[in-house]
């Protein structure tokens, strides 16, 4: 056994950087995924022919693996003409998927609002959208953020796939000075560990917002 | 809760270290060498990326085939065993071969002293050299004029580090393949790769693309086998020798180059 973790001191600049860069795309990706995920999800509730639309969207992405629409995306496009770079195109795959699973959760959360808010907000003389704005959608939101969060780890996660089109975001960085030095076990597990770490503190933040939002029961020993 | 997952991280990382550490000592305490087992098994696995055409690629039939394969077909020839190339990535290939999940890597890897430390090299079966690949309308006319450009290399080859020495911005891939196709779209100034690998891309595909400049240096590529099968290396070197005497090299050779790189 030949083991000689002391080789990652030497290279952890380049692989905080690549770690700067998995950040960069999770959060930019989540973001995408975040937007698009609204427009799925209002879609799908409207009684109006776009939630077919919605349906097909979610449909599509839920049912192909990452990977295939991230090489769609930079290998595949150029053909029609459009030649994204490696970082839009990862930002743009990891938004497009992330953002179908996103539709169901934002979904999910406004259908679990009883349907007696919505009622009773028109009958004050509300419109349906100020309800949906000020009544429905941020009780939505709190129901929708456990499930939100679940989704920025496995967007986080998921960005080491950009590492095959090109990206030198962490795995790519490790992969890199891997072959270089052959001293796999220890930059993957350094790796391992970068994600570990930033993956706790997404939960670590996700936990203490819940928390704010759930105001009204942090009493009952939430 | 930070420090309570690093300690399971530790602990995971210790239970793999043993397990390691456990088969490590079994394959020590194992009587026979690599060539007995290869004899026994009847067949001689060896690895390559799959994506070098034409020294190794999959041919319309999905069989992996080209230059490395066959020559390791006439090693398991005279070795009296069953050839079995199979396909790896790239960056994986040493890693796989100290960890024995094969026998030797037959794939067009080059003789360096970093790759020395970890595993033993036949003696050269062939030779070439790293080239500048560039657009036709490319202004780059050497390896001097890479700095700053944007250049493609498969990941953890000797093209990558030159190019990192020359200063030039990297985009790794898995296969020449690919990064000759992200040239045609437009993305990539140059590709530094093999001079053959680049000129067979340029014919068989097509590619308005052209060598930049000379060499940017000779490699000697040779076989790459676990420093624990000194028996394999002197077999395979054995019947290298021999095939380059017997006119079988320069056939197999002249099969895919028109001409002898030995």
């Amino acid at each position: 056994m030949n083991l000689d973790f002391s080789i990652i001191i030497k290279y952890l600049p380049f692989l905080l950087q690549g770690a700067g860069l998995t950040i960069e795309l999770a959060v930019l990706g989540i973001a995408f995924g975040i937007l698009l995920g609204l427009v799925a999800a209002f879609m799908k509730i409207s009684q109006t022919p776009l939630r077919y639309i919605a349906h097909f969207y979610i449909w599509l992405i839920r049912g192909t693996p990452l990977l295939v629409q991230l090489f769609l995306i930079y290998f595949g496009l150029p053909q029609l003409g459009i030649t994204l770079d490696a970082f839009p195109s990862s930002v743009l795959g990891l938004g497009i998927n992330s953002g179908a699973y996103l539709a169901e959760v934002f979904r999910g959360g406004i259908v679990a609002i009883p349907v007696g808010q919505s009622e009773a907000s028109l009958s004050l003389g509300m419109g349906k959208f100020l309800a949906m704005r000020r009544i429905i959608f941020p009780q939505a939101l709190r129901i929708a953020l456990p499930a939100l969060g679940n989704q920025f780890i496995i967007s986080l996660k998921d960005s080491s796939l950009c590492s095959v089109i090109t990206m030198s975001e962490l795995l790519q960085t490790s992969q890199r000075f891997a072959s270089v030095t052959f001293a796999s076990m220890e930059f993957y597990t350094a790796a391992a560990g970068m994600y570990l770490l930033l993956t706790t503190v997404i939960s670590a933040i996700l936990r203490s917002l819940e928390w704010r939002l759930a105001a009204e029961n942090r009493t009952r020993g939430c | 809760m930070i420090i309570k997952k690093f300690n399971v991280l530790i602990l995971v990382t210790l239970i793999l270290l043993a397990a390691t550490g456990c088969s490590a000592a079994k394959s020590n305490s194992e009587p026979t060498t690599t060539l007995d087992r290869i004899k026994a098994d009847g067949k001689l696995t060896y690895a390559m990326s799959g994506q070098y055409p034409p020294f190794n690629f999959y041919n319309e039939q999905n069989q992996l085939t080209g230059f490395d394969v066959e020559i390791g077909q006439e090693i398991a020839k005279r070795m009296d065993v069953k050839p079995a190339p199979i396909a790896t990535e790239w960056d994986g290939l040493i890693a796989g071969l100290t960890t024995s999940k094969f026998d030797m890597i037959l794939g067009s890897m080059a003789i360096t002293d970093e790759r020395l430390q970890k595993v033993d090299f036949s003696s050269p079966y062939y030779r070439s050299g790293a080239q500048v690949i560039v657009p036709t309308d490319s202004n780059i006319s050497s390896g001097a004029d890479l700095k700053g450009k944007t250049v493609g290399v498969v990941l953890g080859t000797t093209f990558e580090t030159k190019a990192r020495e020359l200063g030039a911005t990297v985009k790794t891939y898995k296969g020449d393949p690919d990064a000759f196709n992200d040239m045609v779209n437009g993305r990539l100034d140059a590709v530094i790769s093999d001079k053959i690998v680049g000129l067979s891309a340029i014919n068989k595909n097509h590619y308005a693309f052209k060598l930049a400049g000379n060499l940017l240096y000779e490699e000697k590529m040779g076989i790459a086998i676990r420093k624990d099968s000194p028996k394999l290396l002197e077999a395979v070197n054995n019947a290298l020798g021999k095939m380059m005497e017997d006119g079988t090299y320069q056939q197999i050779s002249e099969k895919y180059f028109k001409a002898d790189i030995r």
